[in-house]
């Protein structure tokens, strides 16, 4: 394990790892733009020299491999001059975009210009003009005069998501990023390559001029898309959430998250979402109610029920909400008759290769492991049997929130509601349940990023996230839902809705720049 | 005194088929190569002090000792690209002596334990690519390719790849990208050829020059080698001489030739009442001399190195006082630009920026710190990349611009010309 | 700092002060009667103050050559208005060259404070604080501006043209 010491820090390192890879162990600032942790090394920004020990010339960090002994430095004058030089070089051409383009604000070139730069400009002649506004595919956007050409789309279609899509077409100062003749970037894992642009040649066509990036807020979560259960964090601000994008998880998804995934900030706004609590008699109109209201009535046709009350379950809550649920029902209610509904068992094994799995529920195992805790496996045929006899007399279903994976969510309704008595737990609206007979009580739940919990995926590594905002505030979480229906009285507390998407654990007199400083290119903000 | 050592009977048109060539003894070396040893012939090359001649002028004989000993499959690939402005070398003894190369090759090949080679040939060369098919067709058909060679036991297979016109593809390991079917872009070195090239293999890649005076070196033996030339630039080199002379061509003389014999004696000097300005001794990008430098050079790596200009590929380009250095420049420039492969980011821009301000100057737009601004980038361009063309895009700039600055200056302040008098325009209507 | 103290009979007499106070407000009153136009007092709203050209008043959406919205949506004055009075949402534009552009823009008058952060962040010279300052609102006047009113009021007589012009920039090469 060679031994190497950088801006006088000593530190050790593996086998053959290069200078980057010690700066990046160390969270030592190093300007860079084409090499990434993920993929290959290019070494073609030229940004990242360094000074080594006994070598007259700088070498770039990204290929030269540590020896022991190494004495590194990157904090001379001669190296800020050249790394000034080089981005200067970046800069020639670069088009004059920042007030219209999407990286404004987490930009490389503009962090790398405030840390090293702040020069008056030199080039006095006609820049090169390249296509802009390109349709790559059906969710990327590709401005090519904003491109630096560091190749890192390019290494990425050929070697995480394999599809070979990118290319860069001519030569010298004319080069551009494209695609084939015919072909367009069109794969399932297509947004990285927006995450990975280090400058807004990239953009995501469902982000584009969407919001500010300084004016959002992140926080870490787990993705509840599919079992596979990438770390991810979220951006928010008052108006809601805007996007998902991965964070390094060397266990789970490396560094990298599918675009189903992106999509799972649409089922948490607040279009989407059940407000109130409502219910209705057979056919009639709907009346809104406080939640915990709706549950203490609830609770009276449930607990008149007794042990005749069924619970369906889906796999996308947590653990401990499984287990509070489960615990009620069998303790309070004395019920057994608990069943899981699984939505595509067909494809529940399917495995992509690199990240999307079949089973589109994130807790699958989690549940199975819950109820196989309380020997609970009775199957979900039984319960259709007694529902079409009509001896079900009151039922209640923790519904999925990410609701577009449950196709046959409209045949099980109209299942369902043979019940006499349906209590559906829901964090999103469900128009269908309009024309549906029969006494129904919607309950708002509580979506995943406003609760903290675990996660168990696929493997069965169980995985902790914490709640990251309130979005509406009289939603509850299943254990609370539980205890209220089983006619305990609990304090659900009420935010007003002005108070909705401020970040959770936030001292009311602290100013956050923390989330500034994550972005890769910033290790240590200045004096910006 | 003009030396040859391979260009001795260029001048017979036989000499291009493979009668012709055995009865000025071809192929006599090659039977004498394959009854030594493999790593005689490398110390004997070694011995001889034969240095890269297609312009990096590096040992040989210690390029073909950095091979690992190992049971990987070796490639020699042969640089027949010439694509440095100025030189045309290759060009004659491919047209001339195809067969000279092939032996060459087959020795060198049998040296280093390589199976196969390529020849891989700029695209622009249509009659030397149909010499050397030609002279393939021959070889094979004689049994100095193909399995057993001459019942030694030695298997080789030779194929020529033609190029499609990108200098780059000179570079190294931009010929391995070409030829391994990818865009012609350099790679990272480290890992070197020598180690990982064509196919992650262990290459070696030599230019044609090199390769075809393994021959005399094997013939006379590395002492008699070693006569021409000097210590440390050894053997004799081939010249293409071009610009303002009478006879322009390609002239085999021994290294540490004064340079202004070459012009005058085998280049039949200047044209009449011109005077001489400069002269660019190695390709375009070597840095220019000046024509008082030029009556002290001599035509050897050590001396010219010294003199802050480079022995290159052995072109020399001759200016007389007619010529405007300004525009001179505008025509290197654009051929950087036009070349750079768009890898890496000082080059890529970098060239672009040099050529955009030569051309502001040469149509009269140029503000004086235009002239300072192309030496700050040239200077910022060096040795920041991957591969050597910033490098040699910047150096013409360093030398051009430093040693005939009133030129720059008067092209400035008065929009023209001040050796030719008219605009950019008028020069090139 | 020393006092000077008065301490002379006179000063403890009342009336001389009294009087010569009157007398200057009398010297006041008969100047003003004889000299109207020196008097510092405006008439208004028949006499207006004239204000410097950087007054900042009400703001205005510059428009370019062809009458379109200046603005690029970048939101720098959002970003820098310490009042947070300004409310932006961008939107894709079909001309390419174009791209960026607000579909809503709106400031909340009765927060904003006229410091003019707006106008100095603005890169494209889009917003600009304007000359009129007197514009109350009547019975169900809405004090939140929106584009229509910024950039297009009758007042504007079509738009005020910004001095930035894209055009240029772009026959520049830049």
């Amino acid at each position: 394990m060679p031994k190497c010491t950088i801006n006088g820090k000593e530190i050790e390192v593996k086998a053959g790892a290069t200078i980057m890879e010690a700066m990046y162990q160390m969270d030592e600032a190093i300007a860079h733009y084409c090499y990434h942790p993920g993929l290959s090394v290019a070494g073609v920004c030229r940004l990242c020299i360094v000074d080594i020990e006994g070598n007259p010339r700088p070498q770039i960090a990204c290929n030269t491999a540590v020896t022991d002994g190494m004495k590194i430095s990157n904090k001379s004058d001669k190296i800020r001059e050249g790394v000034k030089w080089v981005l200067d070089f970046h800069l020639i051409n670069h088009p004059l975009d920042c007030p219209i383009c999407d990286q404004a604000g987490e930009c490389g070139l503009q962090e790398q210009y405030m840390e090293f730069g702040k020069y008056d400009p030199e080039m006095a002649e006609r820049k090169v003009k390249k296509h802009k506004v390109v349709d790559l595919g059906p969710t990327v956007v590709l401005d090519s005069e904003r491109c630096i050409l560091c190749s890192r789309c390019v290494r990425f279609t050929d070697e995480v998501s394999k599809t070979h899509e990118l290319g860069i077409f001519n030569r010298g100062d004319r080069s551009e990023i494209g695609t084939a003749e015919g072909k367009e970037l069109n794969n399932k894992y297509s947004l990285n390559t927006v995450d990975i642009c280090p400058v807004g040649a990239l953009t995501s066509k469902d982000f584009r001029f969407r919001q500010r990036v300084w004016y959002l807020k992140d926080s870490d979560t787990i993705c509840n898309g599919c079992s596979t259960g990438c770390s991810v964090k979220v951006y928010f601000n008052k108006e809601g959430l805007f996007r998902v994008r991965p964070v390094v998880n060397p266990e789970v998804n490396g560094h990298w998250m599918c675009d189903e995934g992106r999509d799972i900030y649409k089922f948490v706004n607040r279009d989407i979402r059940l407000l109130k609590a409502k219910k209705k008699t057979n056919s009639g109109e709907w009346t809104e109610l406080t939640a915990g209201a709706a549950a203490k009535e609830a609770s009276g046709i449930a607990k008149s029920a007794g042990a005749d009350v069924a619970l369906v379950l889906t796999g996308q809550y947590t653990n401990e909400e499984y287990e509070k649920i489960v615990e009620t029902f069998v303790k309070d209610f004395k019920s057994k008759k608990i069943y899981h509904w699984i939505n595509n068992k067909e494809h529940l094994n399917d495995f992509d290769g690199l990240l999307i799995r079949g089973d589109k529920n994130p807790n699958t195992k989690g549940l199975i492991g819950v109820l196989e805790s309380h020997s609970l496996t009775s199957p979900f045929s039984n319960l259709e049997a007694d529902l079409k006899k009509g001896t079900v007399k009151t039922l209640v279903v923790a519904a999925p929130e990410n609701f577009a994976v449950y196709l046959d969510l409209k045949e099980k309704l109209s299942l369902f509601t043979k019940a006499q008595n349906l209590i559906w737990l829901s964090s999103v609206k469900n128009s269908d349940l309009d024309d549906m007979n029969g006494n129904i009580w919607q309950i708002p739940m509580k979506s995943y990023i406003e609760k903290s919990g675990t996660f168990t995926n696929h493997a069965g590594l169980e995985q902790k996230f914490h709640k990251v905002t309130t979005v509406v505030s009289e939603s509850l979480t299943l254990g609370e839902a539980a205890e209220l229906l089983a006619g305990k009285n609990i304090s659900v507390a009420v935010t007003p809705t002005r108070e909705t998407f401020v970040e959770a654990d936030r001292r009311a007199d602290l100013v956050r720049l923390e989330h500034r400083k994550k972005n890769e290119f910033v290790y240590k903000r200045g004096s910006l | 005194m003009e030396t040859k050592l391979l260009t001795e009977f260029y001048h017979l048109d036989e000499f291009r088929g493979l009668s012709g060539y055995k009865a000025k003894g071809g192929y006599a070396i090659l039977a004498k190569a394959l009854k030594m040893q493999p790593q005689q012939i490398i110390d004997e090359v070694k011995a001889s002090g034969l240095r890269g001649r297609g312009g990096a002028g590096f040992p040989t004989g210690s390029k073909w000792g950095f091979l690992p000993k190992n049971n990987e499959p070796r490639y020699l690939l042969c640089n027949a690209d010439e694509g440095e402005p100025g030189t045309f070398k290759d060009r004659l003894m491919m047209e001339r002596a195809p067969h000279q190369l092939i032996e060459g090759m087959i020795i060198s090949s049998y040296a280093i334990s390589s199976k196969k080679s390529y020849i891989y040939i700029r695209g622009e060369y249509d009659f030397p690519y149909e010499c050397l098919m030609q002279a393939l067709e021959e070889a094979y058909k004689a049994g100095y390719l193909g399995k057993n060679i001459l019942g030694s036991g030695f298997d080789h297979d030779m194929d020529v790849y033609r190029g499609a016109g990108a200098y780059i593809c000179g570079e190294e390991t931009g010929m391995i990208s070409s030829l391994e079917g990818f865009k012609g872009q350099p790679k990272l070195k480290p890992p070197f050829p020598a180690v990982q090239g064509y196919l992650r293999k262990p290459t070696i890649v030599n230019n044609v020059e090199t390769l075809a005076a393994v021959i005399p070196i094997l013939r006379d033996g590395a002492q008699a080698y070693r006569k021409f030339g000097t210590e440390k630039s050894a053997g004799t080199k081939l010249f293409s001489l071009s610009g303002n002379v009478v006879k322009a061509g390609n002239y085999e003389v021994p290294l540490a030739y004064p340079l202004m014999d070459l012009i005058n004696k085998e280049g039949g000097g200047l044209k009449p009442g011109r005077k001489l300005k400069a002269v660019i001794p190695g390709g375009s990008s070597a840095p220019v001399l000046t024509a008082e430098e030029c009556t002290k050079a001599t035509l050897d790596y050590e001396c010219l190195a010294q003199m802050g200009s480079m022995l290159g590929s052995g072109a020399v380009i001759v200016i007389d006082d007619s010529q405007c250095m300004v525009d001179l420049l505008g025509v290197l420039m654009h051929f950087y630009h036009h070349e750079s492969c768009g890898q890496c980011t000082p080059c890529r821009e970098g060239t672009g920026w040099l050529n955009k301000i030569t051309h502001s100057i040469l149509e009269g737009r140029g503000r004086l710190q235009d002239i300072d601004l192309l030496l700050r980038v040239a200077d910022n361009m060096k040795g920041r990349t991957i591969c050597a063309l910033s490098d040699a895009a910047a150096l013409p700039v360093i030398s051009f611009v430093s040693k005939f600055r009133e030129e720059f200056e008067f092209f400035v302040r008065e929009g023209r010309s001040k050796v030719k008098g008219t605009t950019y325009a008028e020069m090139h209507h | 700092m020393s006092v000077v103290q008065n301490t002379s009979e006179k000063s403890k007499w009342y009336l001389p002060g009294i009087l010569t106070g009157m007398m200057i407000t009398m010297q006041h009153l008969v100047k003003n009667l004889v000299n109207k136009k020196q008097m510092t007092t405006l008439n208004y709203p028949e006499e207006k103050y004239e204000y410097s050209p950087r007054f900042k008043g009400n703001h205005v959406l510059t428009v370019k050559k062809d009458g379109s919205l200046r603005c690029t949506a970048c939101m720098l004055c959002a970003t820098a208005c310490p009042a947070e009075c300004i409310k932006i949402v961008a939107s894709e534009h079909k001309d390419p060259s174009v791209e960026k552009f607000p579909i809503h823009y709106e400031i909340d008058i009765l927060r904003c404070v006229f410091c003019g952060y707006c106008e100095e962040a603005c890169p494209v010279d889009a917003v600009r604080m304007g000359p009129e300052w007197q514009t109350p609102g009547v019975t169900g006047a809405n004090f939140i501006y929106d584009i229509n009113h910024l950039a297009y009021r009758p007042n504007l007589k079509g738009g005020i043209l910004s001095h930035v012009d894209d055009e240029e920039r772009i026959k520049s090469g830049i």
